[in-house]
């Protein structure tokens, strides 16, 4: 049985282009066959987090409008050959699709692929109402940080009003020192306005900006804190229950100096 | 001691009657154990009628005031209540209205869910919440509003003027709250609220006190 999900946020900027990425080839890389549809016109970034800008040919304005068949505009990823994207059009606007094409888009596709994740563009208006219509399972991505969660709170009452019921959350950027100063919002903050269910808790990582400016999306890299939270969430769609991260132990310098700090 | 007061139900409401020679501090005593008992003949939003001249004013007050606290509606006129929808009119006329207004509190709209930032519920009755009201939401009730839960949106109870409305939550921490025609806001500085509260209008500016419930 194949998913369709909506990666969406409200605020822009918290992450939504980068876990659709990561969720994308974490799937992928798991053995699933994978499309990625971009639905931000006119705003494509989900191509160059994927390294694929160059390859394009035609785009999801192209299918939606009948000019040419949805397999003709995917795009293979160059080292997960399950991996697919659909890029849209970077001089069209939001406008150009609506949500009826989509919907009718995605029921052709699931013939092929187990999954599809629709990267949503920023906003509560037309885009965000398309790139939801096809969507049986919902994720939103906030930040912590109360104007990124007060968006994440409207986004899931918009997705109650059109009947997704399936909303999962998945919250980005954690600094963990900051939240233990209580500079930041921590998860219980977040759970107690937000109270839906959490799938993922991915730490700041200054190797997701390098993954971004590569072309290589961050759940390819071992060594990377991020990159093993985004695995973490792949794990969990695929219904497997994973502990969440914990906080990294601090080295022998940190301490000293926040004894220093102290003193 | 029970037959000091004796309850009748009526279509719309209980009537009261009170033992002959029964003090009022025996009256007020025995139905305040009777309210807090949990009886099932005092659920919210229901009017109970105590017949004109029981008592002498000041006292008739007083058991509106113990009867509103528990969410119930309180008349001294035995008649059916009149559930016309009063229009937005009274808000600028409280006086002569605001009975009517009362009586449309007695109706209760329910939300069975989180009222989440951007969502509004308006109602001509009163409100209760099951679930939390976050912030940037908005609840504005003709009666009383009861949330099941925690309260950071924007509340405003007796909408047409019913300054005896009162708004209770699990955790009352409002960004604004207004009731009939007093707002308040929140403190700058937030605070830890780990109790049930009630939000009334004493000496007309709105008090939060702690309930149990």
């Amino acid at each position: 049985m194949s998913q369709i999900l909506v990666i969406t946020s409200g605020k822009g900027g918290v992450g939504k282009t980068t876990t659709t990425a990561n969720i994308g080839v974490g799937l992928a890389m798991r053995g699933n066959k994978v499309a990625l549809i971009d639905t931000d016109t006119g705003l494509r970034n989900l191509d160059l987090l994927l390294g694929l800008e160059n390859r394009i040919l035609y785009d999801l304005v192209d299918v939606t409008s009948g000019r040419v068949q949805y397999k003709k505009a995917l795009v293979r990823h160059k080292k997960f050959e399950n991996l697919y994207l659909l890029p849209t059009s970077q001089i069209k606007d939001k406008s150009a699709v609506n949500p009826e094409q989509l919907v009718k888009l995605c029921e052709e596709m699931k013939k092929e692929f187990e999954f599809i994740i629709i990267d949503c563009p920023a906003g509560i208006e037309q885009g965000f109402k398309t790139a939801i219509a096809a969507a049986d399972t919902a994720i939103v991505v906030t930040m912590p940080e109360i104007s990124a969660v007060r968006d994440a709170d409207k986004i899931i009452g918009e997705l109650g009003r059109a009947d997704k019921e399936n909303v999962k959350l998945v919250v980005n950027r954690i600094r963990q020192q900051m939240v233990e100063k209580g500079d930041m919002l921590d998860m219980n903050d977040i759970d107690e306005i937000l109270s839906i269910a959490c799938i993922g808790q991915v730490p700041d990582d200054e190797s997701v900006v390098v993954a971004t400016n590569r072309g290589e999306p961050v759940i390819t890299m071992s060594n990377s804190l991020a990159g093993q939270a985004y695995k973490n969430i792949v794990a969990r769609i695929c219904g497997e229950n994973v502990p969440f991260l914990k906080p990294p132990k601090e080295g022998f310098f940190a301490r000293l100096k926040k004894l220093f700090g102290l003193l | 001691m029970n037959d000091i007061v004796t309850i009748k139900g009526l279509k719309y409401g209980l009537q009261l009657t009170f033992a002959k020679g029964a003090s009022f501090d025996d009256v007020q005593a025995n139905l305040l154990d009777k309210l807090q008992s949990g009886n099932n003949f005092f659920i919210r939003g229901t009017t109970v009628f105590v017949p004109k001249g029981s008592f002498a004013e000041e006292q008739t007050e007083a058991l509106r005031k113990m009867f509103h606290r528990h969410g119930m509606l309180f008349s001294t006129e035995l008649k059916r209540p009149n559930l016309a929808p009063p229009s937005r009119d009274n808000v600028k006329t409280p006086a002569p209205k605001v009975k009517e207004a009362v009586d449309e509190a007695q109706k209760m709209m329910v939300i069975n869910r989180t009222v989440r930032g951007g969502q509004e519920i308006t109602a001509n009755c009163s409100v209760l919440i099951c679930g939390n009201v976050n912030p940037g939401a908005q609840i504005i009730a003709g009666g009383s509003i009861d949330i099941r839960g925690t309260c950071r949106g924007f509340v405003h109870a007796g909408a047409f003027g019913d300054k005896t409305a009162c708004v209770v939550a699990d955790r009352l921490m409002p960004v604004q709250i207004q009731i009939a025609d007093i707002i308040a806001r929140a403190p700058d500085e937030p605070e830890k609220v780990s109790q049930a509260e009630r939000a009334i209008i004493k000496d007309n500016t709105i008090v939060f006190e702690p309930v149990s419930r």
